[in-house]
Parts: structure tokens; sequence; C-alpha cells
């Protein structure tokens, strides 16, 4: 056997084995998240003083009142159905009255903001007289969610193992792209070093500067934008240069970011702030936009390409999201409803209709989780199916991608062109991919962005092609899980949200591409290259990651664990 | 929180929307992926076509048809003339030829498939060789009988349904590929169409098969009918005329002398549904395929035709169309009781086709009843021997029933030249059909094409 045939056996081997150890990391990213819970018992106890019935407390915020959906629900003629919140914050426990009729009492004295309790205080509502007790005065077993369920049973691996694998992982792309068959040098390696370097960085930054245990988040975060930077070596090495500044930024932010939101209330004396400067932002851009591709959601700021409404879509989560105490104020839903139209029609009036589609979606889900008014949703997508109308009546090149739609194979080589690419070399590349850098989806326009899913079909595979949309997805359901183990609904609707608008737009961008949906082009989270795509996803992922309780807690859990072992 | 976990189920139901999605794509992954990956922009293809690591191809005697030679470079026939004869069966280097085996079975040849997709170095890629079950000789035959006029043969065994000539002219070397540019488009005009699957053409008398079998089927004493015929017919002001008077005949001599006259009669006794139920149970307008590609349909339609019309299309104008393969398995049917075996043309296609579980083969295709049939054969049979006795025509010394067809297709053209039947003989049961366009009387023109192919096979 000469020696190219054993060279050319090596080069399929790693190809197969990168998918595998692809869906090894992300199945080890998610199987850690489920570590280091606190278990299921209650945070305080409420004792109702004339029976003595004792009413675990187990959310951080949890609204008291009448109506059956209340966490802690009084039948008590007298209450109101949303009658007060009983919320947990680093100072202790506070009531907060939200409009009751009879008004709530502590200790006997009205109160009309929000107060805080301790131990042993009365809180009245109605003819209703409760107690606050510690959590271990309540000893019924509860039951566990199923995520939980079964958390503590195995150990999943420690986080700087994590970051080896997902390290290795990158280098094995770079090795590949250096043998590529087109250019043959040691560039990928260089990029692979830097790359490993900022990720190494951080992870050291997040372990020993803010004590993090936990790190299985950004793992998966930069696990994905580092396979988007690998792809990008051999398509345009400057791009990656880019790509990998622009992560770079993206996790600074996401670092100040889960930071800043640390404080839920503290967050709500920035909100018009933000929602001015959003809107101020979208301004600028319709005024100074450059339009690129009949969309003109570009600015130019000293010879870097900037596109604001990615940013925006940190404030539109940001906006929408709120304390429970503060979430059932008509106000705070208005003002979210009016920014929502302003970002919606900005973003349409600069022929962006892809980010737009998406900004609604999150408002759908957004308005939902605060409302839970079905009437309300539906209600907004008859107004958007009319827009849409509107839409396609007056900007003819969005009708066109349309009319391509469903027939990519008459109009190969006009109107979907980019949709016939993208499928040919999906198939092209079989389960294992041809290997990093020997593609040619790359020579197509918007290959790298808009199209990045047939990309990574090509030349990592499909196997690992469809594992990304399945981690995006998988987030969507952590962000779910963890909603009741939120310090705050601000975090748990914050997380939902940016979870949601990242599995919508992932679902505009693989379907868009492929023909399952018209091409809107959107980018692909975390892969796609794109400085501004890039840095919103890291701002996105840090919503996820305040809504863990864990996150700011980590020192005492730290702390039990070592008790644990002792 | 309780409720906003409850509402957080809306994110569930759109990651579970977006789950099955994924789902879907993947389906169709499976499923289209062979179609995808055969395009011709597709870059991973681009040296020889993509062909440089595909197998060979070669006839039902092991006649080398197309291969890769060891520098990656596709070479074709050694023969000039097989090279033009088999181009639409076997194909060039490009997608153009879209039903011909190297843009049909390229997946097949260069042994694509999707698990490994079209990465693989070249040193551990194999190739898979296909062998066809036409026979190169007798297909050169008939393409040297077409000449250069437009036109198409096909021959296939009736028993067991392999395809034994196939050729098509316009035609082109595949080794050398014209290059067509607006200049010479219309020299070149249809040139990727191979005429014998893809190509429909004016059946004229040959349709008189389909009008018989539909007057059997439906007129009781067609058989006690004569008709009298002085040359010209009028309906509504239009005549349908004969070369020549043929006095008064039999329902079987009106067949045999292919008198138009009678048959417009017979046509308009029939009647619009009799006459389409007839056609469509012969083929017409209904999907049918050589192996797994597809025929272009033969069309019969007189949904909107006067009593004039009709008359037209029972006799095979008007708007009829023909499909040659078509009409060599309307041939087959007549030939074994009604049912035709379906034709293929790879030969090892048992293994291959079922593998890729696509394919379209094995089996009948019911067309006739066993009487119906056995009565048009014989008027087919006297048919035959009438251009035997009288024209001198003669395939090999085989006995054979056939039609032969002269359309009408417009003033300033010669008419389109058809000659359709088979052979009776167990040695070698071929149903054959070919069409020469603009050929001039079908007898002189079509009937020596099949009687090259023939000949070839039977001698050759």
């Amino acid at each position: 056997m000469d020696f190219q045939v054993f060279l050319d056996i090596a080069t399929v081997a790693l190809r197969m084995l990168l998918p595998v150890y692809a869906v090894f990391i992300i199945y080890q990213c998610f199987a850690s998240m489920r570590r280091h819970r606190r278990p299921e018992k209650p945070l305080v106890t409420l004792e109702i003083k004339h029976t003595g019935q004792k009413i675990p407390v187990l959310f951080w915020e949890n609204s008291i009142g009448r109506s059956r959906g209340s966490d802690i629900v009084i039948a008590d003629s007298t209450v109101s159905r949303d009658h007060c919140v009983l919320l947990r914050r680093a100072e202790g426990w506070f009531v907060s009255d939200i409009g009751s009729k009879s008004g709530t009492f502590i200790n006997g004295k009205e109160t009309l903001v929000r107060e805080k309790v301790l131990i042993d205080d009365e809180i009245t509502v109605g003819t209703t007289t409760m107690v606050l007790k510690r959590g271990d005065e309540y000893n019924e077993r509860l039951r566990p969610s199923w995520f939980f369920s079964k958390a503590s049973d195995k150990g999943s691996l420690q986080p700087y193992k994590l970051m080896i694998l997902i390290t290795l992982f990158h280098v094995f792309m770079a090795v590949e792209a250096c043998f590529s068959n087109e250019v043959q040098d040691l560039t990928p390696l260089i990029v692979a070093g830097i790359l490993e370097t900022v990720m190494w960085i951080f992870f050291v930054i997040s372990s020993y500067a803010f004590n993090r245990v936990n790190f299985e988040l950004e793992a998966l975060g930069l696990f994905l934008s580092g396979i988007g930077v690998m792809l990008l070596v051999r398509q345009e090495l400057r791009s990656a240069f880019v790509q990998l500044i622009a992560m770079t930024i993206g996790l600074i932010l996401f670092s100040f970011l889960v930071k800043f939101i640390e404080n839920p209330d503290r967050v709500n004396s920035w909100r018009m702030a933000i929602m001015i400067g959003a809107i101020g932002l979208l301004g600028i851009n319709i005024i100074f936009g450059r339009v690129q591709n009949g969309a003109a959601n570009w600015i130019n700021i000293g010879g870097i390409s900037v596109q604001p409404s990615e940013f925006v879509k940190i404030a539109f989560i940001f906006v929408g999201a709120a304390a429970l105490d503060r979430l059932q104020t008509k106000r705070n839903f208005i003002e979210f409803i009016i920014f929502s139209a302003v970002c919606v029609g900005a973003l349409a009036l600069m022929g962006d209709f892809g980010t737009a589609l998406i900004f609604f979606a999150t408002f759908l889900l957004i308005a939902f989780m605060r409302s839970g008014d079905f009437k309300t949703v539906i209600l907004a997508v008859a107004a958007a199916v009319f827009a849409g109308i509107m839409v396609l009546k007056f900007k003819p090149y969005v009708a066109n991608r349309f009319a391509a739609w469903g027939h990519v194979w008459e109009n190969a080589q006009g109107s979907a062109y980019q949709q016939a690419r993208t499928l040919t070399y999906t198939a092209s590349g079989g389960l294992f991919g041809v290997g990093t850098g020997n593609g040619y989806m790359k020579y197509i326009f918007a290959s790298e962005s808009d199209l990045v899913f047939g990309l990574v079909a090509e030349e990592l595979g499909v196997i690992i092609a469809f594992a990304i949309a399945i981690a995006i997805v998988a987030l969507a359901f952590y962000s779910r899980a963890i909603t009741t183990r939120s310090r705050s609904t601000f975090y748990s609707i914050s997380a939902c949200c940016a979870a949601g608008l990242m599995v919508i737009q992932t679902a505009l961008n693989v379907f868009g591409a492929t023909d399952i949906l018209p091409l809107t082009g959107v980018t692909l989270p975390f892969i796609s290259a794109g400085g501004s795509s890039i840095i919103s996803c890291w701002g996105l992922l840090a919503f996820i990651k305040a809504a863990d309780e864990r996150t700011y807690a980590q020192k005492r859990i730290q702390r039990r664990a070592k008790e644990d072992e002792r | 929180m309780k409720r906003i976990m409850q509402r957080s189920y809306l994110i569930l139901i759109v990651s579970i929307a977006f789950f099955l999605g994924v789902c879907f794509l993947a389906f169709r992954v499976v499923t289209e992926n062979s179609t995808w990956v055969q395009q011709p922009y597709n870059g991973h293809m681009s040296s020889s076509g993509g062909l440089a690591q595909a197998g060979s191809i070669t006839d039902r005697d092991g006649t080398v048809l197309a291969y890769t030679d060891a520098s990656g470079v596709r070479r074709y026939s050694d023969d000039y003339m097989t090279r033009l004869a088999l181009l639409h069966v076997v194909g060039d280097n490009s997608l153009n030829i879209s039903t011909a085996v190297q843009s049909t079975y390229r997946t097949e040849l260069t042994n694509y498939s999707f698990i490994w997709g079209l990465g693989m170095p070249s040193s551990l890629k194999s190739s898979k060789s296909l062998t066809l079950t036409v026979d190169a000789a007798a297909s050169t035959a008939a393409y040297e009988a077409l000449g250069s006029k437009k036109g198409a043969c096909v021959v296939y065994n009736y028993k067991t349904g392999e395809l034994l000539c196939s050729t098509s002219n316009l035609s082109y070397d595949p080794e050398n590929p014209p290059e067509i540019t607006e200049e010479n488009e219309e020299e070149y005009d249809g040139v990727y169409l191979d005429n014998a699957i893809s190509s429909t053409f004016t059946p004229g008398s040959i349709f008189k098969i389909v009008t018989a079998a539909s007057a059997i089927d439906h007129i009781p004493d067609i058989y006690d009918q004569t008709f009298y015929c002085d040359g010209e017919y009028e309906i509504e002001g239009s005549k349908i005329t004969c070369e020549e008077s043929h006095g008064e005949l039999s329902f079987d001599e009106a067949f045999s002398h292919s008198c138009n006259v009678a048959f417009a009669q017979i046509a308009q006794q029939l009647g619009r549904e009799n006459l389409t139920e007839t056609a469509e149970k012969l083929g017409f307008n209904q999907a049918l395929y050589l192996g797994d590609i597809p025929l272009t349909k033969s069309s019969f339609d007189v949904s909107k035709a006067g009593d004039n019309e009709l008359a037209w299309a029972g006799i095979g104008q008007y708007e009829d169309l023909s499909n040659p393969m078509h009409m060599a398995i309307l041939c087959a049917s007549i030939a074994s009781s009604g049912e035709a075996v379906k034709p293929y043309e790879i030969k090892d296609n048992e293994s291959i086709l079922k593998k890729i579980g696509l394919t379209q083969n094995g089996g009948n295709i019911k067309m006739l009843s066993v009487s119906t049939s056995d009565k048009v054969k014989d008027l087919m049979r006297n048919a035959a021997n009438y251009y035997y006795n009288v024209r001198g025509l003669d395939l090999a010394g085989l006995d054979f029933c056939a039609k032969t067809g002269t359309a009408e297709i417009g003033k300033d053209k010669e008419p389109n030249a058809w000659f359709v039947g088979f052979t009776e003989d167990d040695e070698h049961p071929y149903a054959f059909a070919a069409v020469v366009a603009e050929g001039g009387y079908g007898i002189s023109a079509a009937a020596s094409v099949v009687q090259a192919a023939i000949s070839a096979l039977v001698y050759g």
C-alpha cells in the first residue's frame, strides 16, 4: 500500500470521527446543564394562621391570589384573583401588592410599594393571614420535574474536560483544512491556535474571576462559534479573523450582560433608556443605511459595517421581559407593544423582511408569555398576514423569492440559484462531509451566512449540520425547563424568548436555504459569518445564562459541594 | 411563575414544529439526494462531467460503448457510426440528454452513495460498470438506414422486455460535441431529445390499429359490414381521401389496404367515448416507462373535436401524437395476447435497480383482451402479407405482423413515415417501431430501417 492511500484512509477516518465527536460534545453540554441543581425543597413556608395549613413556597417569585393559576392559591372570596407577589431578592423576602381590591397587610400595616418581610411576619390578604416560616418547616416530599429528576445519578463531564474536547474538535478541523485539496499550508492551525487561546482565557476568567462552576452554555456557544470561524479559514481568511474578533467582543458582551442583569430590579430602571437607544439605532440605520441585496440594514462606521438590527434583538428581549410584580401592570405591556411595532415597522422600512419576521415571531412569544392571551396572538397574526400581503404588493423582489419557492430545479440558473446550490452540495457532502476547505459551496454568494447550512453539510457532513440545528432546539428545551428555577420572571421570560428567537432564526435560515420555506436571508446563530450576528448571539445567550439560578450563586454551591464531600 | 411555565409551552410547540421540519428535511435528503447531486454545475463532478471515476458501459455482447481511460478522460465507442447511433442511449459527458444512461444512472456509474458523498479520495473510490440490453450493431444498422433524416427506431424482445435496438437522429459525436450557439441552434434543434422515447409524432395510418381494436370491442357486426371507397369521403364539407379508390371492402380488407374512407366511417360509428376509451387502454395519455425512464406521453384528445375532426383522429391525423417506444409496446401487447412486457435497457437491472428501490420494471401492461388482440393480430398479419406479396417486404425471412403509416404534417412537407409491428418467431420475438420524419411513404422509408435492424439482429 503506497503512502497516498494510507494518507487518504487517515483523512476519511478523521472525517468520520468528527460527526461522532460533535454529537458527543453537544450531548455532554446538555447533560451537564442538569448538574449542580439545588434539591427540590421549599425556599420558605407560608402557614395559614387559623387553619395551620402549610404551603411550600417553591419559587423566587410567587403570585398569591384566588385564581387557580397562582403559585399560591388562597381559597378566600375576599382575596383578588391576582392579589400580591411574594418575591425573593438578595436582600431578603418582599411582598408587593399588584392592585388588589382589599389590599395587602404586613403585621397589620397596609403595603403600597414593595415591602420587606421577615421570618414570622404576618401577611394578610383579604380575611386570610399567613405567617412566613423557614423552608425546612415543610416536611412533605415534593415531586421533582423530569428534567432534574435523575440529575444527580450520573456525574457528567468536568467543564475543563469539555473544553479540551472542543479544542480538539477545532484542531481536527484545522488539520483537515491544512490538507485541503486546493491549498496546503498551516494557516488553519494558526487561526485555531488564536481561537483556542481566546476560548481558554474566557474559560479561566469565568471560573476564577467570576467563580462560576458551570460552563456548559458557554461551551456550547464556543463550540459552535469555533466551527463558524474554522469554516471561514479556507473561504476567506480575512473574514475568519473578523469573525474571531467579533466572537471575542461577543464574549465580553456576554460577561457584561450577565453581570448587568444580575439584579432584576436595577434592570428595570434602564428599560426606558434601552428602548430609546434601540429606536435611535434603528433611526440612524434608516437615515444612513447602506443598501445591500435589496435591504438597507447596514451602516458603515469608520470602515466597519454594522447591522444595528442585530443589537436591537438584545434590547427587544430586554424590554419584553419583566419581574412578576411589574408584569401585571398595563403600562409596562403597552410600552412593549409600541416598541415592538416601531422595531418591526423600521425593519420593514429598511426592506429587511427576514429580520422583521424574526422580531414579529419573538413579539408573539413574549406577548403570550406575559399575558397568556391567545386572542392577542391571533389578532397580531391576522395583522401580520395583512401586512405581508401589502409587502408582496409593493416589494416585488420579495414576491420573486416566493415564486422560486418549491420550484428549485426549474429555476436552478435563475431565481433559485442559491437554493439549488445548497441542496446539491448538501447531498454531495454525504453523512461525513468532504472535509473542511474541500467544498465548492464556499464559492457561492452568501454561502458563509444565509446558506451556511449547505456549507456545513458539504464540508462537515449532514450529521453535524443536523446536530447543530438540534443543539439550538435543545437550548429552547433547556430554557423552558429552568423557567420556574429562575430568580425572576424577568429571566425566565427573557431566556425562553431568546432561545425561541434563535430557534425561529435557525428555522428561517435552514429551511430557507433548503427550499422548505422561502429564502429570507437570515443568519444561522453562532455559525454564520457576520460580526454583528455573532455578537448578538452571545448577547442572547447571556439571558439564558442569567436565567439559570446557579449562575449567581456559585460560591454557595461550591461551599455546599465541599461540605457534602466532607 | 407557574403560569409563565405553562405559557412557555408555546416555545415548546415552536421547537417541536422546528424539529418536525428538520425531520422532513432529513427525509428529503435521504430520498432525493441523487437528484440533488446530479446537477451540471456540481463542482465535485466537473472533470469529464463527473465521469472521471465512472465505470464502463457495454452492449449486450460486451462491445464497449463508453469507458474512462487511465488519465480520467471519458471515451466512447471506437466506431464513429456506433457513437452517433447510440448517442441518445449512452449519453455524453454533459447531462444535456437527460434520458441517456450516463445521465439517469450517473450516480450508479460513479458509485455515488449518500453515505460517502462525493468527497471520497480517488484512491478509495470504486466504480460500477453497466451492461445494456441493446445490440450496438443493430442500432448502428438502423441509424445508417435512417440516413440524414430525423427519426427513430426501436426494437425490443416482447418476451423478455430487453431493448435490442434504439437509435435516434439528429445525433452528434459524443467525442466531439458541437457547441450550440445562437447561430446554429436551428440546425441542432431537438438534438438532445431521444426521438425514440422523448418525442411524439403524428401517427397517421398506424393509428388504425387502435381504431380497429376499438371497432372489434364496440361494434358487434363490424366483420359483417362492407365499406365502399371511391377515393374520397365528405363530412361537413371537408374531404377525407385515399390515394386510390379501393371499391367495396370488408373490415379486414379496409385494414390491409389502409383505407382512410372506411376507417373515417368506423371512427364515426365508434364515437368520441369509445375511441378514447380504447386509445387510453392502449397507452395513449398514459405514463409509460423504459426501465425507470418515463416516456413522453402519446396523446389522443377528441373532447373538442367535431364530427369531421373525429374522423381525422380515427385515421391518426387531427391532434393525435405517438411516441415510438410506446408504439413498440402497443405492438408487443398484440403479439402476446393483450399484455405487453415492460421494456428495459440495463441488462443487470434486477440487482441494480432493486437495490436503489426505484424500479418501474417488471410485470406486464394489460392493454387488450385476448380475443381482441388475436383479432387485431390477424388484421396485422394480413396487412403484412399484403406488403410482402405486393411490395416484396422481407424481415430476415421471419413471419411478421405490421402496419405502415404515412402521416400528413403540413402542405409543404413530406409526410412522416411509420412502420410498426412484431415478428412471429419464438427465437426472434421482436416488437418494433420506426418513424422517419418527412420520410415519404411508410413502406419505403420506415420499413427499410426496421429491416436493417432486424437483419443485424438475426444474422449479426
